[in-house]
């Protein structure tokens, strides 16, 4: 059928580093309850593919699957592209004007100290990047509403949103569907998504894994980083298949219905 | 130029803008065909099909958005009335069109009338266009259908011969919506 079928992948980003383990921290979602999808909500997602065949026994209709990583516990993924690196631009601006009008005016606002502390908020923790650490670049911790902390070691803050590596599997070993990394002009996945067709001649039950890269926020020779964390995370296609046939006669081609004038 | 053995109808559905507004209308449906002949009223809910008999027609309903569900419920000629009367009848307040669809799921409370009370659009079953009853579970097989058949040679040439054509978009008491403008005509 033609209708493209997305997957939701939506990850507890915090509590998946915590516990190293996407079990139980991710909830999957399809738009296919319509057609017998089970577990819709939670990590046990079985998403129904409708597969139909000709009268020959071939192929009639292919299904598309799409997968959308979201993550809970970052900022929303429709923020404007450079959203973190302007952030950082725009507080390292405000923090050299407080410095200059502390220069300017030497005790207008409290003692020097209390002066430094303030422009050490206002700049932030910024993140080192490597070229190991395939991690947002050139950007500061932000909070989950968009603004940039000096951060601690403990404060809540938010995460890169998850990235899906791979997908992989029986589904894939058994050429049930063909999945691929395909270049976006949609912002909300980055630019990347992965997305597969499915062979639905063949019905069955077949699990599949994505492997899903997350980050956290790493101290390393006295500068934060974004660390990748890779995990992995199991779902299910149920793949039925039946034959189509004429809506006007229930079997083979007949003349149209039409009343005589 | 030969004439084609097959006339494909395109209905294209804005299933999101549909849903929202209750009505086909509005430009929430567009329909085309690439018929031999000069169609008339391309790309609106009027198009009428010029065929010859002997050709296939076959109609296939696409979203605008391929994230969301749409499927051909049911495609129904209306009945040609007597002169003096107009020129089609209100849908038959008893017998749900998709009544004679095969016995796919369990028998379906939705056998019911049109909507005529809160929630039908327009209200009472005149209108070109509208809101059906809550549908029948056979909506998951819908994707199986195939809506194509052989022009008759019995009909009757510059006679438009109107039909209702009904998409299921999800399910509810809201997923069904008809238009009964489009029609056939024999060149």
């Amino acid at each position: 059928m033609p209708q493209q079928l997305a997957i939701i992948v939506l990850v507890d980003i915090a509590n998946a580093l915590e516990m190293k383990t996407l079990e139980g921290n991710t909830y999957l979602f399809d738009n296919m309850k319509l057609h017998g999808s089970e577990g819709e909500g939670t990590g046990e997602l079985v998403t129904a593919i409708h597969g139909s065949y000709w009268r020959d026994g071939s192929q009639a209709t292919e299904q598309v699957l799409n997968w959308l990583p979201y993550s809970l516990g970052s900022i929303p993924p429709t923020v404007p592209r450079g959203y973190e690196a302007e952030r950082a631009r725009q507080t390292d601006r405000q923090a050299l004007t407080e410095l200059e009008s502390m220069v300017a005016k030497p005790g207008s606002q409290g003692t020097p100290e209390a002066t430094l502390t303030q422009i050490q908020q206002t700049i932030g923790t910024r993140v080192k990047t490597t070229k190991r650490t395939r991690g947002p670049a050139g950007q500061k911790v932000l909070d989950v509403t968009g603004n940039v902390i000096s951060y601690d070691g403990a404060a809540a803050h938010s995460y890169p949103p998850p990235v899906i590596t791979d997908v992989y599997g029986e589904a894939v070993d058994k050429k049930i569907m063909y999945p691929a990394e395909y270049g976006s002009p949609d912002m909300v996945t980055d630019g990347w998504y992965w997305s597969a067709t499915v062979d639905s001649t063949r019905p069955g039950t077949y699990t599949y894994t994505m492997a899903i890269q997350l980050h956290r926020l790493l101290l390393q020779g006295g500068d934060w980083m974004w660390e990748p964390v890779d995990l992995t995370c199991d779902s299910k296609l149920r793949i039925t298949s039946e034959p189509k046939r004429n809506a006007f006669t229930k079997s083979g081609l007949g003349l149209l219905p039409i009343p005589p004038a | 130029m030969a004439v084609k053995p097959q006339v494909s109808i395109i209905a294209l559905v804005d299933v999101i803008g549909a849903l929202s507004s209750r009505s086909l209308l509005d430009g929430n449906l567009v329909m085309i065909d690439d018929g031999s002949f000069a169609s008339r009223a391309q790309g609106t809910p009027e198009l009428c099909t010029i065929v010859q008999p002997g050709q296939v027609v076959q109609w296939t309903a696409l979203a605008v958005d391929l994230q969301t569900p749409v499927e051909i419920k049911n495609i129904e000629f209306l009945r040609l009335q007597p002169a003096g009367q107009p020129a089609y009848p209100a849908p038959a307040p008893m017998g749900h069109p998709s009544a004679a669809l095969p016995p796919t799921g369990p028998p379906s409370p939705a056998a019911a009338p049109y909507a005529t009370g809160p929630g039908a659009y327009p209200p009472g079953p005149s209108g070109p266009a509208g809101v059906l009853a809550a549908p029948t579970t056979e909506s998951e097989k819908l994707d199986l259908e195939i809506w194509a058949g052989v022009v008759p040679y019995y009909m009757a040439p510059g006679v438009a011969y109107r039909y209702r054509m009904e998409f299921q978009m999800y399910e509810g008491p809201y997923s069904v919506l008809y238009v009964e403008t489009p029609s056939l005509m024999r060149i």
